[in-house]
């Protein structure tokens, strides 16, 4: 790794709040600018855990160890501190919020991130919205729709990339984007998300997932196997196909504390 | 002007109230009053009473009639809610229970159209005013306080939309109370004729009072056979005020009577609301809001009376509470024997934002025809945490974010309004309510 790491994970304990039980037992992660991370790992082996501890979920404590983010503590933040500073969590399962446009929850957001008494430009945030949308090839009539109410798998998964198009974050962490899409949608998330790399090639991608299959649309410089809240192998690409090939079991036992 | 002495609520202002009434009138206080006190208050053993106790919210003893307001027109609060709005039609001016301006456009004006103070339509015999004032919709009869009403009102609104005359701009009320511990009686009475379409906006406000004031109106809205009519109701007083009203909409063949209640201010509120189809081809959509805190109370008791069969009624009422505030919603729907093919719909959802906040929702049905489409449902739920986290991870503030799913959750009814005016008006100042919370 060239840089210092945008995300440094070191020692990491965390579980869910109010159990006692550790999901993570020491995690170790460093992720450069601009790099793209895959975390692979079976059902239960804790790799949603890890993504909603960085994204600051009140659900989830960590117990020990350090997050930093572009070298603050992350872990002391709120979660949408953590968003204005550059964290962004596409969701697995994203909330529906009835009653709130699309356009109106991303201007908001955008709105949250400037000064108090500072107002956004409605025209400018239009512009704005718009060339996003066509950069990812979507209906301008998207935008006007509830946030995820009544929306397809796909169609949230595509919110999910449109709003992280149009808030730019320093670190995506992708938790499980492409589970229960068929190829056409895995395809268009793929797509979204190479396209804002190409433009931002600084952002660094965390992709969590429990398939090889959406790393050969978004390929991967490092690929870490967890199993039983540990990584226990790193490496390039090639890891993810032996997994693949392999299945999880052969790690389980290899790896059994 | 206020006396020296205290009058209160007794038979001398009731004839103060008449005195320069025409003799049909002042006969219809009189016996107003006289079923007023054979009537008892309202107890919360009653069903339709249960959760307000006016008895104990409203002190009777205490209140004095308003005598009307101040000459100089409306003050600063109600010019500016006022300029607010979008261009109208026609615009009314009451404070403190006188009316004080009447404008109406030219040319609504040339086909026949009539906005009136309803004192001075009563007083100069105004077709319609006799026969319908307090008459078929919300009669004496109809209980203590549409009695009350019927006998102290001292002024309101009368509006009559002739035959085939569509006024497309809003027509607008604009109320101001500026008088603590007064007691203002007020009555709408809308008449649209045969295939004639308008809409109308009635806002109330107030400053914040140390001691109960009482708005109290009485609300009759006619749309006859194939008319268009929707009636908003704006309640944004301050807090010490109690909001009482009456309303009753009769929808009669092939025509649309609407109907919006917001509820933002005061301390207490409670609407009476009676929508009947009286004809087949009648619609009511019946909308309603309200966003609570502190220790405001809003109560609601509507019922849909189907008397005739194939028509459609469709209520939605959401309301958000915070604070130690308190929501409570009973509405019926009535399908009367022989009313067949009725549709008739009824929701009511609340969302909790406090621990201490209490709504309480009791839907209902009475059904005497057995060819029927009807559902209710009520709904209690709290700001859902998955939600908010989601917010907050795309860097909403937690208040920001709570907003913005209040903001949400009360639009739906919003979104149902086809006047687009009164919309914003009123996202503006839930969202001015929210700022404060």
């Amino acid at each position: 790794m060239s840089d210092s790491p945008i995300l440094a994970v070191k020692g990491l304990r965390a579980g869910v709040a109010d159990e006692d039980l550790d999901i993570l037992k020491g995690v170790d992660l460093a992720l450069g600018p601009g790099e793209v991370h895959a975390i692979m790992g079976p059902n239960g082996s804790g790799k949603s855990t890890l993504a909603k501890v960085i994204a600051g979920h009140p659900g989830y404590e960590a117990r020990g160890g350090s997050v930093e983010f572009g070298g603050e503590d992350l872990l002391e933040m709120e979660p949408d501190e953590r968003a204005r500073a550059g964290v962004f969590m596409a969701f697995q399962y994203p909330a529906e919020i009835p009653g709130v446009s699309i356009a109106n929850f991303l201007r908001t957001a955008l709105q949250s991130r400037l000064e108090d008494g500072e107002e956004l430009d409605l025209f400018d945030f239009q512009e704005l919205l718009m060339e996003r949308m066509e950069l990812l090839g979507m209906d301008a009539s998207f935008a006007e729709r509830h946030v995820n109410d009544g929306f397809s798998g796909g169609e949230k998964k595509r919110n999910e990339i449109l709003q992280m198009a149009v808030l730019k974050p320093a670190l995506a962490v992708m938790d499980e984007t492409d589970s229960g899409l068929d190829i056409d949608a895995l395809q268009v998330v793929a797509r979204g998300v190479n396209a804002l790399r190409e433009e931002n090639p600084e952002m660094s991608v965390l992709l969590i997932t429990h398939y090889q299959r959406v790393l050969s649309h978004i390929v991967p410089d490092t690929v870490h196997v967890v199993v039983d809240g540990r990584i226990v192998e790193s490496g390039g690409p090639e890891v993810a196909l032996e997994l693949e090939a392999q299945g999880y079991e052969e790690y389980r036992k290899a790896h059994a504390a | 002007m206020r006396r020296g002495t205290r009058r209160g609520i007794c038979r001398e202002a009731v004839l103060e109230a008449g005195a320069a009434d025409p003799a049909w009138l002042r006969a219809r206080r009189e016996e107003a009053w006289e079923i007023y006190g054979a009537m008892p208050l309202p107890s919360t053993r009653s069903e339709e009473w249960r959760y307000t106790d006016v008895g104990r919210m409203l002190p009777f003893d205490e209140l004095e009639p308003a005598e009307g307001g101040a000459a100089s027109g409306p003050p600063g609060e109600l010019r500016r809610a006022m300029e607010q709005d979008r261009e109208s039609a026609g615009r009314i001016v009451d404070v403190d229970g006188r009316v004080v301006s009447v404008e109406l456009d030219g040319a609504a004006a040339a086909q026949g159209v009539v906005l009136s103070s309803l004192r001075e339509a009563a007083r100069a015999g105004v077709h319609g005013v006799e026969s319908l004032l307090a008459t078929d919709a919300v009669p004496a009869s109809d209980g203590k306080f549409p009695a009350l009403n019927a006998a102290l009102w001292t002024d309101g609104v009368f509006l009559y939309v002739p035959r085939g005359v569509r006024v497309d701009r809003t027509v607008r009320l604009s109320r101001w109370v500026s008088r603590p511990g007064t007691a203002t009686f007020t009555r709408i009475l809308v008449v649209a004729e045969e295939a004639s379409r308008i809409s109308f906006v009635d806002e109330i406000l107030s400053p914040g009072f140390d001691s109960v004031t009482l708005a109290n109106t009485a609300v009759e809205i006619f749309s006859r056979r194939g008319a268009q009519v929707q009636y908003v109701s704006l309640q944004r007083m301050g807090r010490g005020g109690f909001y009482l009203a009456n309303q009753r909409t009769l929808a009669e063949r092939d025509s649309t009577l609407d109907t919006l209640n917001v509820a933002l201010g005061g301390s207490a509120g409670r609407v009476d609301l009676n929508a009947r189809l009286l004809g087949p081809g009648a619609n009511s959509d019946m909308l309603g809001l309200y966003f609570g805190d502190a220790d405001q109370h809003f109560d609601f008791n509507t019922s849909q009376d189907h008397v005739a069969p194939n028509a459609r009624s469709d209520l939605l009422y959401k309301g958000a509470l915070d604070g130690a505030a308190r929501g409570v919603f009973r509405g019926v729907i009535r399908v009367h024997e022989g009313a067949q093919g009725t549709d008739a719909y009824q929701t009511n959802r609340n969302l909790i934002l406090s621990d201490r906040a209490v709504a309480t929702s009791l839907p209902n049905l009475e059904i005497e025809a057995d060819d029927v489409r009807c559902s209710h449902g009520a709904t209690v739920g709290q700001l859902d945490a998955e939600a908010l986290f989601y917010l907050m991870s795309r860097g909403l503030e937690r208040e920001r974010a709570e907003r913005l799913v209040v903001l949400g959750f009360l639009g739906e009814v919003l979104s149902r309004l086809p006047l687009g005016g009164v919309a914003d008006k009123v996202s503006r100042a839930i969202e001015a309510k929210l700022r404060h919370v």
